[in-house]
């Protein structure tokens, strides 16, 4: 399939025009046949009457003597016979023997008549060859005279007269007419089509309203379809609206499944944790192991549940700033013993395409984590790139080793006991960040500690 | 010290009244947020452990509406909603502390210990006054580098002056903040127990102002 066929078969508003195009054009080109013949009929309808006028005189003017002899009175014939090769002739052609008479205009010529055609009022019509290759327009009729000398009353002589005129001017003002009326057509066509062009895109209009609109949602900036639609698209707008709510709902009665299962567990286990403490054994020992693990498990599946629900709604933007901001401040109350200093440098405008509290998550373990093992400098730097942005969270504290980087990030441990938290926090930011399809890498910072950089997608 | 606590789990909440009341505190607690925002209200607490899911009124709605009335009481904040924005929430709204749940028993202690010290100004979980050294973390007493024995009593008697150092603190004041609910609350028996701890700590450290109250300083006054 050409370009230009796989467009049109695959657009609205290709289809219309198409369909309006070739109906105005078959439209046009009957419309136009059927004007023409029309006007032609009606040329050559005025012109053969004034033929016929012509005829008539000419009869008139032919008086005859006694012997059936033609004498013809020239003040009843027009001037126009009188002009040589002037494109209007008479003859007449005695039946039998006898003299053509002709008009001035033909000299020395006569007509050929080509062939007879049906006759009207014994008038007889043709065409023929004229002098200086014109076409001519010939009407006929037989006369005759009653010859008076004879002693037979019905002997009579009969006379055969011709009146022709020059076609040209009448083929020149059909053509004419054809000339205009093609042009005009084609500007009337043009202009259909233009108007059928203009119509489908301001009909099309809302549609185009829905797609701006779908990309106000992927992108985060409006939660439905908004605005009025026509009665055709309501029902697909309402449907989506509703579709978009509902998936929303799923999604947050899910977390929040989730969620309400992990609170209502915590505080059991922090109970069987503190009886446990309290009173030591072996009983004591399991279940202390035990709740452990639980915890674990808890703490795992929460996060992901969390996280996961984020991609399947659709247009999350979360103002990277703020969370930042906001998680700077709580920091620096949790660990104010310390009196640390939380540098943030992050662009305005930056925004995550993702839920928030994953984001806060995220960024929290991450800053928590740098607070933790800093000396005195935490700082947290974001800077967007289009589609992506990069989290930066580095200290000043004593850092990690290439291979504690990996095990740390890998398999979720914890490599240093005194410094309280769990090893978990690392492997949960790398996990969401993953699931987000970003990524979470370790190094070194120009600060002297660990540089955690956190990669995520931006809304551009 | 007193303590309120705000937890609405009976069996959490049973555990931490005995871990505290064994390390010395006086403890009062309530079971959903009305209550508890109302005792928080009413009463002097040198320190609050506040849960946040509590029923008829959120723990955080409780910490805004105290700090909006001025209630200024050091509080931690013992939950099982450990997510960031919580946390965010929670010190936003007035928290000084933040302890998510699971958690052992060691640490809130500890934390309760680290928001008394805070709000008393200390650094550190060990208090000098003079000649007097108080480990709070073992609650231990030492004059001049030898143990002295204290009762219960007598230990945070000089607690809780040694946490409002050089503040005049009133009989009244400290039978509200020593004694719980259930005793009798006669402050007589504080003049006796400065008395005796005076005895102990063979110090002249403890001053009264009469009228008004005791103060203990290292400070001396010409």
């Amino acid at each position: 399939m050409t370009l230009l066929s796989r467009l049109r078969l695959n657009s609205l508003a290709g289809r219309l025009i198409a369909a309006a195009a070739v109906w105005t054009l078959f439209a046009l080109v009957a419309g136009g046949l059927i004007l023409s013949n029309a006007f032609r009929s009606s040329a050559e309808g005025d012109f053969d009457s004034e033929l016929r006028t012509d005829l008539d005189a000419l009869v008139a003017a032919a008086g005859h003597d006694r012997s059936g002899e033609i004498q013809l009175e020239p003040r009843y014939l027009s001037s126009k016979f009188q002009r040589a090769y002037s494109g209007d002739y008479w003859q007449i052609v005695p039946v039998g023997k006898g003299e053509t008479l002709i008009s001035h205009s033909l000299l020395d010529r006569t007509i050929a008549f080509e062939g007879l055609t049906a006759a009207k009022e014994s008038v007889i019509a043709g065409y023929g060859d004229g002098p200086d290759n014109q076409r001519l327009r010939i009407l006929a009729r037989r006369i005759e005279f009653p010859i008076d000398v004879t002693a037979k009353p019905d002997d009579s002589r009969a006379y055969m007269f011709f009146v022709a005129a020059d076609t040209s001017q009448l083929v020149q003002r059909i053509a004419e007419f054809n000339g205009t009326l093609v042009w005009s057509f084609v500007i009337l066509g043009l202009g259909l089509v233009a108007a059928v062009f203009l119509q489908v895109r301001i009909g099309l209009q809302p549609l185009r309203k829905v797609t701006l609109s779908l990309h106000r949602i992927r992108d985060g900036s409006a939660r439905r379809l908004e605005g009025r639609l026509p009665l055709e698209i309501e029902p697909l707008a309402s449907e989506l609206n509703s579709l978009i709510e509902h998936s929303a709902e799923v999604v947050g009665r899910a977390r929040s499944y989730v969620s309400n299962l992990a609170h209502f567990l915590k505080t059991p286990l922090s109970v069987l944790a503190s009886e446990a403490a309290a009173q030591p054994g072996p009983l004591a020992d399991a279940v202390s192991r035990q709740v452990g693990v639980m915890r674990r498990q808890v703490d795992h599946y929460l996060a992901r549940a969390r996280a996961a629900g984020a991609l399947d709604v659709l247009g999350n933007r979360t103002p990277v700033a703020g969370v930042i901001e906001d998680l700077a401040r709580t920091l620096k109350r949790i660990h104010r013993d310390r009196a640390l200093e939380i540098e943030v440098a992050c662009p305005p405008a930056l925004a995550f395409r993702g839920e928030r509290q994953d984001l806060e998550e995220m960024a929290g373990n991450l800053i928590d984590n740098a607070c933790k093992w800093a000396q005195g400098r935490v700082r947290v730097t974001a800077t967007g790139t289009g589609a992506s942005f990069a989290l930066a969270v580095e200290d000043d504290g004593p850092g990690l080793t290439p291979q504690e980087r990996q095990q740390v990030g890998e398999r979720g441990e914890r490599l240093d006991e005194s410094v309280p938290g769990t090893g978990l926090g690392l492997a949960i930011v790398r996990d969401v960040a993953k699931l987000y399809g970003g990524s979470l890498e370790l190094g070194g910072s120009a600060l002297g500690g660990l540089c955690a950089r956190l990669t995520l997608p931006a809304i551009a | 010290m007193r303590i309120l606590l705000v937890e609405d789990d009976k069996d959490l909440q049973r555990l931490l009244k005995k871990a505290l009341t064994d390390s010395g505190y006086v403890v009062d607690s309530a079971t959903d947020g009305e209550e508890g925002h109302f005792l928080g209200d009413t009463e002097p607490y040198d320190a609050v452990i506040l849960d946040l899911g509590l029923p008829k009124l959120d723990g955080v709605r409780v910490l805004e509406k105290w700090r909006k009335a001025g209630r200024n009481m050091p509080v931690l904040i013992l939950t099982a909603r450990d997510r960031w924005s919580d946390k965010v929430a929670g010190f936003d709204a007035g928290a000084d502390d933040y302890l998510a749940k699971p958690f052992v028993t060691e640490e809130l202690l500890a934390r309760v210990r680290a928001l008394l010290r805070r709000a008393a100004g200390l650094a550190t979980s060990e208090i000098e006054i003079g000649p007097i050294r108080i480990d709070t973390r073992a609650s231990r007493v030492t004059v001049a580098g030898n143990p002295v024995k204290l009762t219960s009593l007598e230990y945070r008697l000089l607690s809780y002056l040694a946490h409002h150092k050089g503040k005049v603190v009133s009989r009244t004041e400290l039978v509200e903040h020593l004694y719980d609910q259930d005793f009798d609350r006669d402050s007589n028996t504080i003049e006796v127990f400065v008395g005796r701890l005076r005895k102990k700590l063979d110090t002249d450290l403890i001053q009264t102002v009469r009228g008004l109250g005791y103060v203990l300083d290292d400070k001396q006054a010409d």
